[in-house]
């Protein structure tokens, strides 16, 4: 401990290329938390699900739709609680580049289904009454700037929905309560567009809720064999098997953000090791005369790497702090549709700052073994 | 520049451990760069490889992809009937009418379901499309509940090859072909007749119609005439620029990502050359002195600087895209956000994105070497020499 002060002096010693490996470091601990909280947000979608929710999806893809008579028969299925039932309505709101999801809902037990779409008791009495009203996400209502009680008009993207335009009043702006649920989205009545649609009376997806979560996939597989060789084959998952599918077609996120991760702390060894090295091969006189007043190899070797720990540690806590600062669902605004929400939390700051020690330690190994295993009398006889 | 050249290049082998080091950072910003870029373009050269631009796709007024078109049954001979079309010798229309849904396939690598993309053509599918090319089997005889399937789909989906029975849409289809088609996305497709997928699939009418203009570059009196014609509610896009707008959804997604993780990695290479060359430039402040004093011009010294700077990075930029190289023709998926379908495609490597990794790592060199730079050539020559 009493070395303190002499790292801190050797750390000051140079201050502008001290700096710039802070920045160094600092960056790349921005960059990495930020992936880490991009990945994170996938997960949460997942680990966020009800475990006791199930999906039902036409088997062939979820693009088809199913008859409303399935509903019934879903209900009937022992340990099924509650059922409700969605479709994805995919409109354009003014320009095709304002992507966000909509879906047509049947309001009350789609409500109490997901108990985690947070509306005050007006707002759902409101919305449930009004059939062509709609709730939409307080995310959506920031990014557009809705406003209760606003008319909005949205052009149905999918022929089976006529080529009418929808009049919709916004009803309530929800917050979603989880992962679980999008804060971008759209939601109105089922009713609403049934009443235009060729052919109708179809759904998109059930949502079933059972009475035991560890009963699920058995009581998903016996909704399936209801429907099996009917026209309209079911496929019924948990809902957290189906977001993780779900996030697997957009690609290997894992592989590709892991690898450029890895990337990122190459490079920022090569910067930090390279700073290590220069400060050690200034100080070769120095360390020389350390040794010959009686300091140890030992000592000499735990200097070096406590003044490459401290420099990437600082970095380390500015580019956490500024990742959790900047990267944050609110000020980015990038999520929505696909991209479920994702911000840099806690642990990815703890992550991220773990990561800056690692460096600042595996950077300064070869520098410090090169210290500690000067030989005195040639460092001496050495002019810089 | 001979003398200062040669020197400054030596300068930087004599300190070759501190030079290894600041090219492996730019090698690592490089190859980055060039991978991630290499993803952008290999997902854009998928679609844009499956336009033609002797080709013309038909979709609704106003529909911005197949999956949201619709084109009725009695429009289609309207279509054929046209003289821009294209016709074979036996003077049959080269057009071709098409459905596509997408039905589940359980991935290969992860056992996953994926979307995959059902394509419903014509007869003349094949001569329509002519970068087609069998490479086992034959083609589905029109009528029979026979599909293709490309070569990308059968490498990524469970269930695909030859002679294998797929069930969807109420029926039972045997694989007879796998095709390739230059990497285009159609590789990631299957491909059947379009009057069975139709009431296999509960549509009526196609989707959108492709044909081959019989004079590409009169593509706009094509485009005039069917605008003019009352029954046709179509509007034709050359295929080329269709296929091309198909990819831009995904396509800047993947650019935004690799720009905002290459630039905000590129500022820590370039800190990193810069404390190189700050260190460079103070080892060495006494030759400095020398050069000045022997009549080198500051212009000359801060020349040499920045070359040694760019020098030192382009050799990082050439490890950068050896490193990158692996990864062409790299085979992956990634969801396709206008078609809601999975589609396959290979890393693309392109010498251009090789020659922009090399600009780039250049680039970060003479940043990096900018300011030591002018810091050598500012150093007073007196003091310079007085330094030990």
């Amino acid at each position: 401990m009493k070395f303190v002060n002499l790292v801190l002096k050797s750390v000051r010693r140079n201050k502008r290329r001290t700096t710039l490996t802070v920045l160094s470091v600092a960056l790349a601990v921005f960059l990495f938390s930020a992936l880490r909280a991009v990945l994170d947000g996938f997960d949460a979608v997942s680990a966020a699900s009800s475990a006791t929710r199930v999906v039902t999806v036409r088997s062939t893809s979820m693009i088809f739709s199913m008859p409303t008579s399935h509903e019934q028969t879903i209900r009937s299925t022992p340990g099924v609680e509650d059922v409700t039932w969605a479709n994805w309505f995919g409109g354009i709101y003014k320009d095709p580049k304002n992507f966000f999801g909509q879906f047509a809902v049947d309001p009350v037990s789609y409500l109490r289904m997901y108990p985690e779409i947070l509306l005050s008791e007006e707002d759902k009495k409101a919305f449930i009454e009004d059939r062509t009203g709609c709730i939409v996400g307080d995310g959506l209502a920031k990014k557009y700037g809705f406003k209760l009680g606003d008319k909005i008009t949205i052009q149905p993207g999918i022929p089976v929905y006529g080529s009418q335009d929808y009049e919709f009043t916004i009803r309530g702006i929800y917050r979603a309560g989880s992962s679980a649920v999008d804060n971008q989205s759209m939601m109105f009545h089922w009713k609403y567009a049934d009443e235009r649609s060729t052919p109708k009376a179809q759904v998109g997806w059930y949502v079933t809720r059972v009475s035991d979560p560890d009963r699920a996939a058995k009581i998903a597989l016996a909704i399936d064999q209801q429907f099996s060789n009917s026209a309209y084959e079911t496929k019924t998952d948990t809902e957290q098997a189906f977001s993780a599918q779900f996030a697997s077609m957009l690609g290997n996120l894992n592989l590709l953000l892991g690898s450029v991760a890895l990337a990122v702390v190459l490079t920022t060894l090569f910067v930090a090791g390279n700073t290590m090295a220069m400060s050690v091969r200034e100080r070769t006189t120095e360390i020389a005369v350390m040794r010959t007043l009686g300091f140890r190899a030992a000592t000499i070797f735990s200097l070096v790497v406590g003044e490459g720990f401290i420099v990437a540690i600082g970095g380390g806590v500015i580019g956490a702090l500024l990742a959790r600062a900047i990267v944050n669902a609110e000020s980015l605004g990038l999520a929505g549709g696909f991209i479920p929400m994702f911000g840099v939390n806690n642990r990815n700051v703890l992550v991220g700052l773990g990561l800056s020690a690692f460096i600042g330690v595996a950077a300064s190994l070869i520098p410090a073994t090169m210290a500690s295993r000067l030989k005195i009398v040639d460092a001496l006889r050495r002019v810089a | 520049m001979g003398l200062i050249g040669s020197y400054n290049l030596r300068s930087m082998i004599v300190r070759k451990g501190t030079a290894a080091m600041t090219a492996g950072g730019i090698a690592m910003v490089v190859a980055v760069f060039v991978m991630t870029m290499a993803i952008a373009q290999g997902f854009r050269g998928a679609l844009v490889a499956s336009g033609s631009n002797d080709n013309a796709i038909l979709l609704r007024k106003g529909a911005t992809s197949e999956t949201v078109s619709g084109v009725l049954r009695s429009q289609l001979p309207l279509i054929e009937a046209m003289p821009h079309v294209a016709r074979t010798a036996d003077g049959q229309p080269l057009a071709s009418p098409e459905l596509v849904v997408i039905i589940s396939l359980p991935r290969k690598s992860d056992g996953n379901p994926a979307n995959v993309p059902v394509r419903g053509v014509g007869p003349r599918a094949y001569q329509v499309r002519n970068t087609l090319k069998m490479v086992e089997g034959r083609q589905f005889a029109p009528g029979s509940r026979e599909i293709n399937v490309g070569r990308q789909a059968v490498n990524r989906f469970g269930g695909l090859t030859m002679g294998s029975e797929l069930k969807f849409g109420a029926a039972t289809w045997t694989v007879v072909g796998i095709f390739t088609a230059d990497d285009a996305s159609f590789e990631s497709e299957v491909w059947g007749d379009v009057d069975l997928m139709q009431p296999a699939f509960q549509r009526n009418g196609y989707q959108s119609v492709t044909v081959k203009l019989a004079d590409p570059s009169a593509f706009e009196s094509f485009e005039s005439a069917v605008v003019a014609d009352p029954r046709l509610d179509l509007k034709p896009s050359r295929e080329r620029d269709y296929y091309e707008g198909q990819s831009s959804t995904t396509g800047t997604l993947i650019r935004i990502f690799a720009t905002f993780v290459t630039s905000i990695l590129s500022i820590g290479a370039v800190f990193g050359a810069m404390n190189t060359m700050y260190a460079a430039v103070a080892y060495r402040t006494r030759e400095i002195g020398t050069l000045r004093a022997l009549g080198f011009s500051r212009l000359r010294i801060i020349s040499a600087f920045l070359a040694e700077s760019v020098a030192l990075a382009l050799v990082g930029g050439v490890i950068g895209c050896i490193l990158a190289l692996p990864v062409n023709g790299l085979s992956t998926g990634a969801m396709n956000m206008t078609s809601f379908s999975e589609l396959a495609f290979k890393f693309r490597v392109t010498p251009g994105l090789l020659a922009g990794g090399m600009i780039f790592s250049a680039f970060m060199g003479a940043l990096g070497g900018l300011l030591p730079a002018l810091r050598a050539a500012r150093i007073p020559v007196a003091r310079a020499l007085r330094e030990i």
